[in-house]
């Protein structure tokens, strides 16, 4: 059998109005770009993270915490790319480079 | 027989047939379909979805080339959404597995999500709800048709009935077939209503809800006059209406005869009347009607009728068909004055979300943020200017930098034209609109850099004023009579003088005919009005002095209150010229 590669991050919104419509936006659309599940949870919710209206249903608002966890062959990378967005504060336009 | 109330803001009278526009909210005609037209409900369902994607990803390049990045990033997040694996599959499952019609599965799914989005206690968000609702429209207006598409398929004269128009909607309106308009939400001064008096036929906005007591079909008589929508008129309201329209036929055929007669003064002083146009062909309404000129031709509208970005052919031969028009007088071509409450099509939803676009970028701004729509512009100027008299002014100019920035583009088109051997006139005047209070207080440093200057009042006074004239809560304290605008265009007047600048006044307030004696009376010697205007204002210029007009400024300016002012105006204009009090 085998072993799916699994991977999982915690990332903090630090968006002064959230996790609103853009910022949804460019996670899925970084998130699709894999071929891995992508799911963001925030406390007991948990979300697709391809599906930009499931991030909205998040109400992640400022400050808030989410675990951002991978399943599939390429897990690793789409952590990476996702995480890098939050770092950046949603601004990184080198993103998507592929 | 129903009689609806409105703001009248395009005067006339006219009858006919209603002709309703779909509502905001589409009526979904049926809930399920039949077990063997699944695939194909399915397939409709795909095609629609795919046009909606399509649209979107359109509006989006658009918004990238002249909005900037922030804007064109909403697109990509609608587009996102209309794309999202997750909600078409939830769609195609209702579709595929209960056999609801495409129509209603996606609404009752998107629906759902916003509802959702909207319960999640959190204001911000909430209001993005808005996003699901449009797409939820779009893929209704897809799948049932486009509704307002028959509007470009008219063949018989209708009156229309809409919510809302668009900018774009009213600007394409067939005045063949369209004798006039009515919707539910509008403002005086809204553009939708300017263009209602370009297109020169009757319209009232602002009705509040009216549309579900009409089927259409039914005779409706607009009256833009007192702003009166009448619904299934009476026999007796139909007569009365004849015989108005009678009277306001006679006073026209007065006002005609004024048309070869110089606009001047009893004491031979010449005024200069000119017209205010949106389009091209507006020129033959101000020809006949005797125009000195073209005194503001509003070029955004090029924009906001097209479906595409104007090219500079485009541009360079809408001038020439208005310089051609006055081949021995001024015209006073703007650059482009797009944002606020001028969006092209497509864009609209999206910039009116902008916390204050009054105050945002628009006007000059986004022109000099989006150079190549600008410099297509001034090319086809500067090489029009050679075939006539023509001026380019900068709207919204705040400051000393803008408008040395705008200049400096200016020569660099010139250099560009230089360059490729392109003839054109080097020497075009330059002027500059003076609606911003800051250009007022720096009027007199402004005088020494431009040729001219032309003042927009409508800017002006809702700047000055610090009223937005198209929100209904506080239109009422957007007066042009107010004593701070006076005391603006006396600070203009004056400063333009030490300099020898020549001032042009547009807007409403030069279209209304009280104002023309106080406009005179305080120096200034262009007027540019609505081209239906211009008889009665060369009528009122014909009948005074400049003495008389002088002591009816001075008076003007001694008085507290707007309304005192306007008051004092309407008295004197009775004296002056009283058939104009309708």
């Amino acid at each position: 059998m085998n072993e799916i590669s699994v991977c999982r991050q915690t990332v903090t919104v630090e968006l002064e109005n959230g996790l609103h419509l853009v910022p949804c936006s460019r996670i899925a659309q970084e998130a699709s770009r894999f071929d891995c599940e992508v799911q963001v949870c925030k406390d007991d919710l948990i979300v697709d993270a391809k599906t930009i209206l499931e991030l909205m249903t998040l109400n992640a608002e400022f400050g808030s915490t989410l675990v951002l966890e991978a399943r599939g062959d390429d897990a690793n990378q789409a952590i990476r790319r996702l995480v890098r967005l939050f770092e950046t504060r949603f601004e990184d336009e080198a993103i998507g480079d592929g | 027989m129903l009689v609806k109330t409105g703001i009248a803001v395009s005067q006339g009278v006219t009858t006919g047939p209603a002709m309703v526009l779909g509502t905001e909210d589409f009526r979904i005609p049926r809930q399920v379909v039949r077990t063997d037209a699944v695939e194909m409900e399915l397939n409709r369902f795909r095609t629609a979805l795919e046009a909606v994607c399509e649209e979107i990803a359109s509006n989006e390049q658009l918004a990238s080339q002249q909005m900037g990045r922030e804007i064109a990033a909403i697109f990509a997040a609608h587009l996102q959404m209309a794309r999202d694996e997750k909600l078409i599959n939830e769609i195609e499952t209702q579709i595929r597995e209960r056999c609801h019609s495409p129509e209603f599965a996606a609404s009752r799914v998107l629906r759902r999500y916003a509802r959702k989005i909207e319960n999640l206690g959190n204001s911000f968000l909430a209001e993005r709800a808005v996003d699901v609702y449009e797409l939820e429209k779009s893929i209704l207006r897809h799948l049932l048709g486009e509704g307002r598409e028959e509007l470009a398929d008219l063949t018989a004269p209708v009156i229309v009935l809409a919510h809302n128009l668009s900018v774009g909607e009213t600007a394409g309106l067939n005045t063949e077939f369209v004798l006039g308009f009515a919707t539910e939400v509008g403002a005086h001064t809204s553009h939708t209503a300017i263009l209602a008096g370009a297109l020169e036929i009757p319209a009232v906005v602002g009705i509040g809800r009216f549309l579900s007591d009409v089927s259409g079909g039914e005779s409706v008589i607009i009256d833009g006059n007192h702003g009166e929508v009448i619904i299934d008129p009476d026999e007796a309201t139909v007569e009365q209406y004849r015989d108005s329209q009678a009277k306001i036929r006679s006073v026209a055929a007065r006002l005609e005869s004024l048309r070869p007669l110089r606009a001047e003064t009893k004491d031979v002083k010449r005024i200069s009347i000119m017209g205010n146009i949106e389009f091209p062909e507006e020129v033959d309404h101000c020809t006949q009607r005797g125009a000195d000129g073209i005194g503001l031709y509003r070029t955004e509208f090029l924009v906001l009728r097209g479906r595409s970005e104007p090219t500079e052919e485009e541009h360079f031969d809408a001038y020439c068909r208005v310089l051609d028009a006055f081949p021995d007088r001024p015209v006073f071509i703007r650059t482009l004055d797009l944002g606020a409450d001028k969006i092209p099509d497509g864009l609209e939803p999206v910039l009116e979300r902008t916390q204050n676009p009054m105050l945002g970028l628009r006007s000059i701004r986004l022109s000099l943020r989006n150079l190549p729509t600008f410099k297509t512009q001034l090319r086809a100027l500067l090489r029009a200017a050679s075939h006539g008299d023509l001026h380019i002014m900068f709207p919204l100019i705040s400051s000393l930098m803008e408008l040395r920035h705008a200049k400096l583009i200016l020569a660099d088109v010139m250099e560009d034209l230089d360059e490729t051997g392109i003839p054109f006139r080097r020497d075009v005047p330059i002027g500059m609109m003076v609606e911003v209070p800051s250009a007022v207080v720096l009027a007199e440093q402004f005088a020494k850099e431009v040729d001219f200057f032309s003042v927009g009042t409508n800017d002006l006074i809702q700047y000055t004023l610090a009223c937005d004239r198209s929100d209904p809560a506080v239109a009422n304290l957007y007066r042009s009579g107010d004593p701070s605008i006076l005391r603006m265009l006396q600070m203009i007047v004056a400063a333009a003088e030490i300099h020898d600048r020549p001032v042009t006044i547009c807007g409403q307030m030069s279209s209304d005919p009280k104002f023309v004696p106080l406009l005179i009376g305080m120096g200034l010697r262009r007027l540019s009005a609505i081209p239906y205007a211009i008889p009665e204002i060369k009528e009122v210029v014909r009948s005074i002095t400049i003495p008389q007009a002088e002591q009816i400024a001075e008076h003007a300016m001694t008085l507290d209150l707007a309304r005192d002012v306007e008051a004092y105006l309407r008295e004197e204009l009775v004296r002056i010229s009283p058939d104009l009090i309708l």
